[in-house]
């Protein structure tokens, strides 16, 4: 018999579902509700949606946040699985050094990162653009990520490397065909935070951002801020829609393979 | 495999620590360039005298670290403590049992996993849009309660304590659910029915088999929520109607309206040292009691 | 492999190593701090002479966000030929800081006239060639030679706008006319101020009858007090956002701009605009050239091209607020007035407060904490 997860904890976690899920239901609600700024509902309109198709820069804006945020994604997945490993397996000087800085990133107020950041690059004469975002969006991500796959790597069974070492593999293949496939859902998790964090980034990324390499964030906070309009409630429901689509498909995919 | 890789494998296995820097090589080169190097460059800053127009003028003064010590600002700190630690305990409470669905869930996993993210690919400003439509006096709730006749007239719920909580917690249950879902994923359930065949109760097998797994996610994601809402700042002004200063408002302030960097930086520093003192004493703790396990 | 042995030192040393590295690494920010000083461009007060050259291919603009007219960069990039990146940010401060701080790439800023003295001072921006601005006659004197850029050698008025009150007059029987009506408990939970220092310290201080650029203690102190007796009638303190709630009726008095006011009155008729009688401010948002520019002669051209009077007249239609243009007001079916001789002795134009903005950012902590 198949231990079930208690009905207490289910019901909870069900309202914790409805709790997320309510704020986005609204604003996909009323991005066809045809007012400005009521809350009473005004009769059903794609008059957002349409004047979205004429906001190059919100178009823009995506497309520079999915670039920013896959790349930066990828770094950060990769760059925090090693530093994990490192940390949770190997004994070295200055390691608990190394832990305790991993958490600076996380606490010091985005505002300072982004001025910080700012003066390097202008110390560096790096030109402002997509580049300084993802150098930036790293550096703060990369803490997140450790700490997820860092929690992952302990309790982790070791028993399975430790034969297949014996059985003659190298360190290598023994991190590709039995350590990653077991650190998986950490590193997928950690990923998932680290692309959140850099797709909705806004302030840092308002300071590290060159002449036309407003990410979506910063283009939605100036519609959102001065002017509430439900145009930003339009972008945000096409993003649900085609991220839902995506990883629908990618499911399938996947499946079938 | 090939030769190369053979020598520096067998490079690599004589020098242990060689083997962990090669590791931590890369990821560390690049917090050191771009996130070392401009905090030092504010650390620079936080002990230089205000520049009349911003910025910062040549000097060294002690200053900016001795106001921070006033009460006004310390009351600040501690508000934004009280506040970081509630939201953190909600998230936890809350945010546990949706980990535990989704790590027990079988195949629906990536599915339930994807919705606790899918919110969060919308832009922040926009869910808490949503959220102050919700909440605000002629919001959502109000109304339905108002037409159900379960209240008389509209409850204020925009712009309070509530609110502010709603909306933090909100913005970090990912934070909390993510680790302590990567940490429960590894739960054999062979272990939980072996115990309930053995007579254990729920809460014996929750609390000898489930809840030690889960520790090591359980701390990183209170760790993950409790820094970062220390700084958060926007939810108090959107929800809270801007009513009160966090210690993220405050430091805010001092790189923007009140043109006053170095102060700003202080700030954020004492706050990063008190952070980093809590976290050296749990690694501390940690590592002893690791040591002790065996 | 499967030994995972802790290394463990002494506390002492532990201790003696952060501080040996915390200084060593303090030296190194220290001397990049020292190395990021610039030269600074030394300030001008006169206008630009010399030529600038053929028009360049490029603009690059940063301005505040919902601040233009849909049109009016598609038609200049297609009449003047040159590609244009626009890009916006929320506030003075945050576009300024990202100034100091190193950013370039931008040809045209629009800070509000408070911010220009800090950004001469710091020689952020640059003098202005007059010869390339043909269209300059159509600028009202009230928002020339103004005290925070004597001579309008560094901007191009662009829009401006007053601070008053907006409110309900279907909801709100007494007579708004003063920032008193803060005070007023039986409004208690229906009214709301700006999250700003400037806009609510300095309606405190006009309440009293001083100026909003004060810097003396004890005006100041005067104000603070009576922002904190206003503190407990006040919903929350928000900015141009507040819209949306003064047309669902969820407050309603609420101190906001004329432009904003504006757009709400398109959706709800009942909003109204008072400027209170003691004085509020008047502020005005121009166009900048900024000194680290690669494009100076595309920015004079649009400049210029927005000193039109159908352009002007397009740009205060879609923003709802004031068109400095003289020419561009008599095209608007509604625009905003300009101020009357009887109003300009009530309204005041802010300025930079230079080391005293700490002071009031002080008072502003200490109002929020009340």
């Amino acid at each position: 018999m198949r231990s079930r997860t208690p009905v207490g904890l289910a019901a909870v976690a069900v309202l914790v579902y409805a709790f997320l899920h309510l704020p986005i239901l609204i604003l996909v609600v009323f991005s066809f509700n045809a007012s400005k700024f009521s809350a009473e509902w005004r009769g059903f309109t794609l008059e957002w949606y349409h004047r979205l198709l004429e906001r190059t820069d919100v178009i823009h804006g995506l497309e520079i946040s999915l670039i920013v945020a896959a790349i930066s994604t990828v770094v950060s997945s990769v760059l925090g699985t090693l530093l994990a490993l490192a940390l949770a397996r190997h004994r070295f000087r200055g390691r608990r050094a190394v832990e305790a800085f991993l958490y600076v990133p996380i606490v010091t107020p985005e505002i300072v990162v982004g001025i910080s950041s700012l003066l390097l690059f202008a110390l560096l004469g790096l030109p402002l653009g997509i580049a300084t975002i993802v150098l930036a969006h790293v550096a703060f991500s990369l803490s997140f990520v450790v700490i997820v796959v860092r929690a992952r790597l302990e309790g982790m069974d070791t028993s399975l490397e430790e034969a297949a070492l014996i059985l003659g593999a190298d360190e290598i293949t023994t991190f590709r065909r039995v350590t990653l496939p077991q650190l998986w859902p950490g590193v997928l998790a950690g990923a998932l935070l680290g692309f959140i964090l850099s797709f909705d980034d806004f302030l840092i990324t308002s300071f590290v951002a060159g002449s036309g390499s407003s990410t979506l964030p910063l283009v939605v906070y100036g519609m959102a801020r001065r002017n509430v309009e439900p145009s930003i409630n339009a972008i945000s429901t096409i993003i649900l829609v085609v991220t839902t689509a995506v990883l629908y498909l990618a499911e399938r995919v996947t499946r079938e393979r | 495999m090939t030769e190369p890789r053979r020598r520096l494998l067998a490079w690599l296995q004589r020098r242990p620590a060689a083997q962990a820097w090669s590791l931590l090589g890369p990821g560390m080169l690049w917090l050191l360039l771009f996130f070392l190097i401009p905090l030092l460059i504010m650390a620079a800053y936080s002990v230089m005298p205000r520049g009349t127009y911003g910025g910062v003028q040549p000097g060294l003064t002690l200053e900016h670290y001795r106001r921070f010590f006033e009460p006004l600002y310390l009351a600040i700190l501690r508000r934004t403590v009280i506040w970081s630690l509630g939201c953190t305990v909600v998230c936890l409470l809350l945010g546990y049992p949706v980990a535990y669905l989704v790590a027990r869930a079988g195949r629906w996993r990536a599915v339930l996993l994807f919705l606790v993210v899918l919110p969060f690919w919308t832009s922040f400003l926009v869910r808490t849009f949503a959220m102050i439509f919700l909440l605000r006096d002629s919001g959502l709730v109000n109304t339905v309660l108002l037409r159900l006749g379960l209240i008389e007239a509209p409850l204020t719920l925009l712009y309070t304590p509530f609110a502010v909580l709603l909306g933090l917690v909100y913005g970090f249950l990912p934070f909390m659910i993510l680790p302590i879902y990567a940490s429960l994923e590894k739960l054999d359930p062979t272990l939980l029915e072996a115990a309930e065949t053995l007579g254990a109760t729920p809460m014996a097998r929750f609390r000898r088999i489930t809840l030690p797994l889960s520790l090591p996610g359980v701390v990183a994601g209170c760790f993950l929520v409790f820094i970062p809402a220390m700084g958060s700042f926007l939810t108090s002004d959107l929800l809270g109607g801007a009513k009160e200063l966090m210690i993220g408002n405050l430091i805010q302030n001092q790189f923007a309206a009140a043109r006053n960097w170095p102060f700003g930086s202080a700030a954020s520093f004492v706050v990063t040292a008190l952070v980093l003192v809590a976290v050296a004493a749990y690694l501390r703790v940690r590592d002893r009691a690791a040591d002790q396990a065996g | 492999m499967g030994e995972l042995r802790r290394g463990r030192i002494s506390r002492r040393e532990f201790v003696v190593r952060c501080v040996g590295m915390g200084l060593g690494l303090g030296t190194i920010g220290g001397l990049l701090a020292a190395c990021g000083g610039r030269e600074q461009a030394k300030p001008s007060a006169t206008l630009a002479s010399g030529d600038l050259g053929p028009i360049e291919r490029e603009l690059h603009i940063y301005n505040w966000s919902d601040y233009i007219a849909q049109d009016t960069v598609p038609n200049f990039e297609r009449e003047f030929g040159v590609r244009v990146t626009y890009d916006t940010y929320e506030s003075n401060e945050e576009m300024i800081a990202k100034l100091q701080a190193g950013a370039t790439g931008y040809d045209i800023i629009v800070p509000t006239g408070y911010v220009v003295p800090v950004l001469v001072a710091t020689g952020l921006i640059a003098p202005l060639h007059r010869k390339y601005l043909t269209n300059w006659g159509n600028v009202s004197p009230i928002f020339q030679n103004l005290p925070t850029d004597p001579g309008t050698v560094h901007t191009v008025p662009w829009q401006w706008g007053t601070s008053g009150v907006a409110y309900r007059r279907d909801k709100v029987s007494t007579t708004v006319d003063s920032w008193a009506v803060f005070f007023d408990r039986r409004l208690g939970g229906k009214m709301t101020m700006m999250d700003d220092a400037r806009e609510v310290i300095g309606a405190m201080l006009r309440y009293r009858g001083h100026s909003l650029n004060s810097v003396d203690p004890a005006e100041l102190a005067r104000a603070k007090q009576d922002a904190i007796a206003a503190k407990p009638q006040l919903k929350a303190y928000i900015s141009a956002p507040v819209k949306g709630q003064l047309v669902s009726g969820d407050v309603w008095i609420a101190q906001l701009w004329n432009g904003d006011t504006v757009q709400a009155q398109a959706e709800e008729p009942n909003v109204a605009y008072a400027l209170p009688k003691e004085g509020c401010t008047i502020w005005n948002d121009s166009l900048c050239l900024p000194a680290s520019a690669r494009h100076p002669r595309a920015a004079h051209e649009f400049m210029n091209y927005i000193l039109r009077p159908q352009v002007g007249a397009a740009i205060s239609r879609a923003t709802g607020y004031g068109t400095p243009n003289v020419a561009a007001a008599h095209l608007l079916e509604h625009p905003v007035a300009f101020p009357t001789e009887e109003e300009l002795t009530r309204l005041e134009f802010p300025v930079d407060l230079g080391a005293d903005t700490a002071t009031w950012d002080q008072i502003w902590t200490e109002i929020k904490s009340a």
